[in-house]
């Protein structure tokens, strides 16, 4: 899961991108509002956290140019001056949530994996497909309710999947929502990593969890347990 | 622009001086006209009754004219020099002449006509200007021979040119008097009708200068409206002041308390997890604590210089944004809301209010929210209820209690209801909670319209 940071104070700009990256979540980091909106503009997030007061464009400005051009993902706000009437007007700019400054990570890290579920159709906070789990918080994932070790690239892979349970997912779509903007992406490791996830999830290959579609990519076939 | 500059004593001045001077100026000019043509009407009138009286008294015979008599009724064609002369010529020669004019010569060449004049100024000699009316007669004797005759009357110009120069002099010294004597007058009226204002300005230098706080003498009507909103303005920084100052206050005091229990923490424990605990349990009680003091400080207040909100607006705002935040919990929401639901507050305070209340009601409600708004003739109540599990008796009173200060306040309830209760009590109105027949909370807030 790829996730957009817009926010111009330098010390919790690193902290938030440093935790979030610690929880296995691609990041990219935006110092203020142009650079913000120019990253929202030219990649894929699943969901983007903006801070309301940035220099250049401010965040208000941002979240309305960035759905203005057709951006659907999530947007949470983050704001300092916890007042009704600049909620209210993030919200009506096209945020999704908000989270008033100072904030306990973990709230933050708990609006992320709602705001994403959510916009891809997910209830409960653990996602099940079919006989697999994944909990996005405490980053678990169980095969028939024992845990499994997955390295960080494989859990961001299957976390992507799972959100996307059922959807045929392109390579370009998985680099890019797997890799950081300045990453080296070469298409081929995606399919070592689906490789080393279909052997993890399928160990007896009676599952048959990811299905490749020649030419247009993978899909998790498992059926979703709302 | 300097005109824009000028003091309103100054504009009043010169446009009073201005449509004074035109005023007095036209009347003078009008007035001397008039006097002017009355005079010199009247002269020609009175050289036409001598015309009159000459031919009254002359006789004529069958030669012409034979004989005037020797004193006429006006005692000036008698006296030489008078400056009121008569001659009756026919052709060049004189026939008869007035005591007055010998030496003088006045008549016309021409003969006017048959009862006919001819009026004319003549200059004599010695620069004396007359004013000659020459009136034409034919004496048409038994043998049906005519005798044309002109009688000349002729009257100083200089008697009337200086009757005429003193009304002149009159009328200007009594215009000139009267125009000084009412632009002194409209002087002294100005500084006295203007004087409220020079009190004001004295009296808010005064305030300025912290010597008073108050607009406090009885001013004119017209004036009354603007003391009276400076004082509800000044009112209401003075509140606001204190409101700043109590919550500073408020906030420094609070703050302590979590200080001295994480500082009692760091120096007696030797645990790490149970410093990195207190730490946190006291950050965010500090930042709880900004949050709720910030908040009570932005708050505006009662005002009555404020311009009408709509509750409907902010309402509806402020649920769309929930049902946004809130779409996973589904809620249900039926909401009414009276169309004059209109408050002289300010808007900032009505968000805060409105949106922590319908916030708590969509967090702790399970699937229903009702808002009710109902307009009274001096107050609006506003209705909100949910379906959760509700507030326990004991704890009501303590949530909405007024002025409670939060770190005071029960455990465990949020900051958003202490903000709100302290909005209700800043706009002097009522806040309530009850047991809502949906099963949970239910929170009324009444406040005054005015």
């Amino acid at each position: 899961m790829r996730i957009l940071v817009i926010e111009d104070e330098t010390h919790l700009r690193e902290q938030i991108t440093q935790q979030l990256q610690k929880q296995n979540l691609t990041v990219d980091a935006a110092k203020d509002g142009e650079e913000g909106l120019y990253f929202g503009s030219e990649y894929a997030y699943d969901v983007a956290i903006i801070d309301l007061g940035l220099p250049k464009l401010s965040g208000i400005q941002v979240i309305q140019e960035l759905r203005l051009t057709g951006k659907e993902f999530p947007i949470l706000i983050l704001t300092a001056r916890g007042r009704w009437q600049d909620k209210v007007e993030g919200l009506e700019a096209g945020a999704d949530d908000y989270l008033v400054k100072p904030f306990h990570f973990e709230e933050l890290l708990a609006r992320i994996n709602a705001l994403a579920r959510r916009a891809s159709g997910w209830a409960n906070s653990t996602m099940r497909c079919g006989p697999i789990t994944l909990n996005p918080s405490s980053q678990e994932v169980t095969l028939n309710e024992s845990a499994i070790e997955l390295t960080a690239y494989e859990y961001r892979l299957l976390h992507y999947m799972m959100l996307h349970a059922g959807e045929v997912i392109s390579k370009t779509e998985l680099t890019d929502h797997l890799y950081e903007q300045d990453h080296d992406r070469d298409s081929n490791v995606i399919e070592v990593f689906i490789k080393r996830l279909r052997t993890k999830l399928d160990p007896d290959k009676t599952l048959n969890a990811i299905e490749t579609l020649r030419g247009r990519g993978y899909r998790l076939t498992l059926e979703r347990v709302n | 622009m300097l005109i824009n500059k000028l003091s309103l004593s100054s504009r009043l001045l010169i446009a009073v001086s201005i449509v004074l001077t035109a005023f007095l100026g036209l009347s003078a000019f009008s007035l001397n006209n008039a006097y002017q043509a009355s005079t010199d009407s009247a002269q020609q009138k009175r050289l036409k009754n001598y015309v009159y009286t000459l031919l009254a008294s002359a006789d004529f015979g069958s030669h012409g004219l034979e004989k005037m008599p020797e004193d006429l009724s006006e005692p000036n064609f008698s006296i030489p020099n008078s400056g009121l002369y008569a001659q009756i010529t026919t052709g060049d020669e004189i026939v008869w002449q007035s005591k007055s004019s010998l030496g003088l010569f006045i008549a016309l060449p021409d003969h006017p006509g048959a009862s006919k004049e001819y009026l004319s100024t003549i200059m004599l000699n010695n620069k004396v200007k007359l004013l000659n009316l020459a009136y034409g007669i034919v004496w048409e004797n038994e043998q049906g021979k005519n005798f044309e005759y002109t009688i000349n009357v002729s009257e100083d110009l200089n008697v009337t040119n200086q009757q005429k120069a003193g009304f002149h002099r009159t009328l200007w010294y009594w215009l000139g008097g009267t125009g000084l004597i009412l632009l002194i007058a409209q002087a002294l009226i100005l500084r006295w009708s203007l004087r409220p204002l020079h009190d004001v300005a004295s009296d808010l230098h005064a305030i300025e200068s912290g010597d008073r706080t108050r607009l406090l003498k009885n001013y004119p009507t017209e004036l009354s409206q603007l003391t009276q909103n400076i004082n509800t303005l000044l009112d209401h920084e003075e509140s606001r002041r204190k409101r700043y100052k109590n919550s500073l206050a408020d906030l420094a005091h609070s703050l302590k308390t979590p200080l001295a229990v994480f500082r009692g923490e760091l120096e007696n424990s030797s645990n790490i997890t149970d410093i990195k605990q207190t730490g946190h349990e006291q950050l965010d009680r500090i930042s709880a604590l900004v949050d709720y003091q910030l908040q009570r400080a932005a708050t505006e207040g009662h005002s009555s210089l404020q311009a009408p909100v709509s509750l409907g607006d902010i309402i509806t705002k402020i649920l769309l944004s929930l049902d946004k935040v809130y779409q996973s919990k589904n809620i249900r929401r039926q909401c009414e809301i009276q169309r004059d639901a209109f408050i002289h507050a300010d808007v900032g305070d009505m968000y805060e209010l409105i949106g922590n209340l319908l916030e708590n009601a969509y967090k702790y409600g399970d699937k229903r929210v009702n808002v009710l708004v109902v307009t009274r003739l001096d107050s609006i109540d506003i209705h909100i209820e949910d379906d959760g599990n509700g507030i326990p008796k004991y704890a009501r009173d303590d949530i909405i209690k007024r002025g409670k200060r939060m770190d005071t306040q029960v455990e465990g309830q949020g900051l958003g209801l202490a903000i709100a209760s302290d909005i209700v009590a800043a706009y002097q109105g009522e806040i309530k909670l009850e047991q809502s027949h949906l099963g949970g909370a239910r929170f009324i807030v009444s406040l005054p319209r005015q």
